[in-house]
């Protein structure tokens, strides 16, 4: 079988990107964080971060057609994706390790058309992962007067995302991938006071630890989710966006 | 007509308003279909949800306006979760929804009751409790107990004062505090919490007052 995908969770480091991009201009860029709906194989304990388990499900799944994986394992991602990509080297993928954590001199010069704009929250967190590899510009959208924020990383389960206005503003990891700093703490961690921001954590994520901490700090309220939400989990966020 | 509707997992609860009049009842869920009703509003685990659906901790906050507004906090706790609702300064300030064990919930002290054949108006406060922060572990704990003697409406006592306590940590350890739901009936539990805070029972029909109190 022809091998024709070049895989990557996170957030690469752009020149990687690039470099891979020119030596193999046909292949089709998948990114493992996202459930593709590949068969669990139970690879990792049952308690464990989705985005974890998506990783191993969608590679080994992939196996026959992935090239290679860029894998970033610095503070741009976690230690689990550490982990995750010396194991994978170990069951045979070609596996490039990178980090991307370069921290950001001015943060009032990030540009974030996107987190910013009034296009659905779902159709804006797509958007932000598409363009880790397509690298497309923005900056046409227009921003909007946010109603709510949404602080996180994009969820397994993205139909809780359906739940936000338009009026939502983006924060957190997806923002500071918008910004091109996956790995900048201060991008990640910004949040508005005057905004109320539900703050999402996959369980089992050690971003659970930021995520209580700054719901705490920012009167926002605190959501972790495992696999998929359920109805309680929908009913508090869609409570919260009614009586904030 | 008007009618609203709270269908929990376990027992629905409806208003019915015909000239004026309000009228109040509690059926099991799993007879709520063969009445065929068309309520004005509704909410609870157990509904469909269309356009008059409304969220449960909306219609609790509705429901306790008054009683939030002076500082209250307002707790829901039903068949198979809890939930509460916290205001400062008349405006929305916190709240929280168990989501995922409804092991120590109303659900399992009915079940327990069956179980061990103890009426509830027979369950006695106990200074004592069982940490039921997993109420698996604290049924555990009741069959241990029972089978080495004690009484088992004193074990289920003792389960409730865990359900009680726990009711308190989870709302973050108030002052004083409104309970709704099923609950509110049982003296056993409203005894226990006032072990720890000032509360105030509001009974089983805040849920649909507060989807009444939405539609004005």
């Amino acid at each position: 079988m022809t091998k024709n995908i070049i895989a990557f969770w996170g957030y690469p480091e752009k020149e990687l990107i690039k470099k891979t991009k020119i030596e193999y201009p046909k292949a089709q860029w998948v990114d493992l964080d996202i459930n593709i709906n590949a068969p669990d194989l139970k690879f990792l304990p049952e308690n464990y971060c989705i985005i974890i388990k998506n990783m191993y499900n969608n590679a080994l799944f992939l196996k026959d057609k992935i090239i290679k994986i860029l894998a970033p394992i610095g503070k741009d991602k976690c230690d689990s994706a550490y982990f995750a990509s010396e194991i994978l080297k170990e069951a045979g993928f070609e596996v490039i390790q990178t980090t991307f954590e370069q921290q950001c001199k001015n943060l009032n010069e990030i540009n974030i058309p996107i987190s910013k704009s009034s296009l659905p929250l779902k159709e804006k967190i797509e958007l932000i992962t598409k363009n880790i590899i397509e690298q497309k510009d923005y900056s046409h959208l227009k921003p909007t007067k946010p109603k709510f924020g949404f602080w996180g990383v994009p969820p397994n389960d993205l139909s809780i995302l359906e739940l936000f206005p338009n009026e939502t503003e983006v924060f957190g990891w997806c923002r500071a991938v918008e910004a091109g700093y996956p790995g900048d703490f201060q991008i990640e961690t910004f949040a508005d006071k005057n905004i109320p921001t539900i703050f999402f954590t996959q369980a089992f994520c050690s971003k659970t630890q930021l995520a209580k901490y700054l719901a705490n700090k920012y009167d926002g309220l605190f959501i972790d989710v495992d696999c998929n939400a359920n109805n309680s989990i929908k009913a508090k966020i869609e409570a919260f966006l009614k009586l904030r | 007509m008007e009618i609203y509707i709270d269908a929990g997992t376990t027992w629905t609860k409806i208003l019915k308003i015909k000239n004026n009049e309000k009228s109040y009842e509690v059926i099991p869920t799993s007879k709520l279909k063969n009445l065929n009703l068309t309520p004005t509003k509704a909410t609870g685990h157990s509904i469909i949800k269309t356009n008059n659906y409304e969220n449960e901790v909306v219609a609790l906050a509705n429901g306790a306006k008054k009683y939030l507004e002076d500082n209250f906090i307002a707790l829901d706790l039903g068949s198979r979760d809890i939930k509460w609702v916290k205001y400062q300064n008349k405006k929305f300030q916190d709240m929280d929804w168990n989501s995922s064990c409804a092991s120590a919930t109303g659900a399992t002290v009915e079940m327990l009751l069956k179980f061990y054949n103890v009426k509830a108006e027979d369950l006695i406060f106990t200074k004592e409790k069982y940490a039921i922060t997993c109420g698996i572990f604290g049924l555990e704990k009741i069959m241990d107990d029972v089978s080495n003697g004690l009484e088992p409406k004193i074990a289920i006592s003792k389960f409730i004062h865990g359900i009680a306590y726990n009711a308190f940590a989870f709302t973050k350890n108030p002052d004083k505090i409104c309970i709704s739901g099923g609950f509110c009936e049982n003296k056993c539990f409203i005894r226990c919490l006032e072990e720890y805070c000032k509360v105030i029972p509001l009974g089983r029909f805040v849920l649909v007052d507060g989807l009444k109190a939405m539609t004005n």
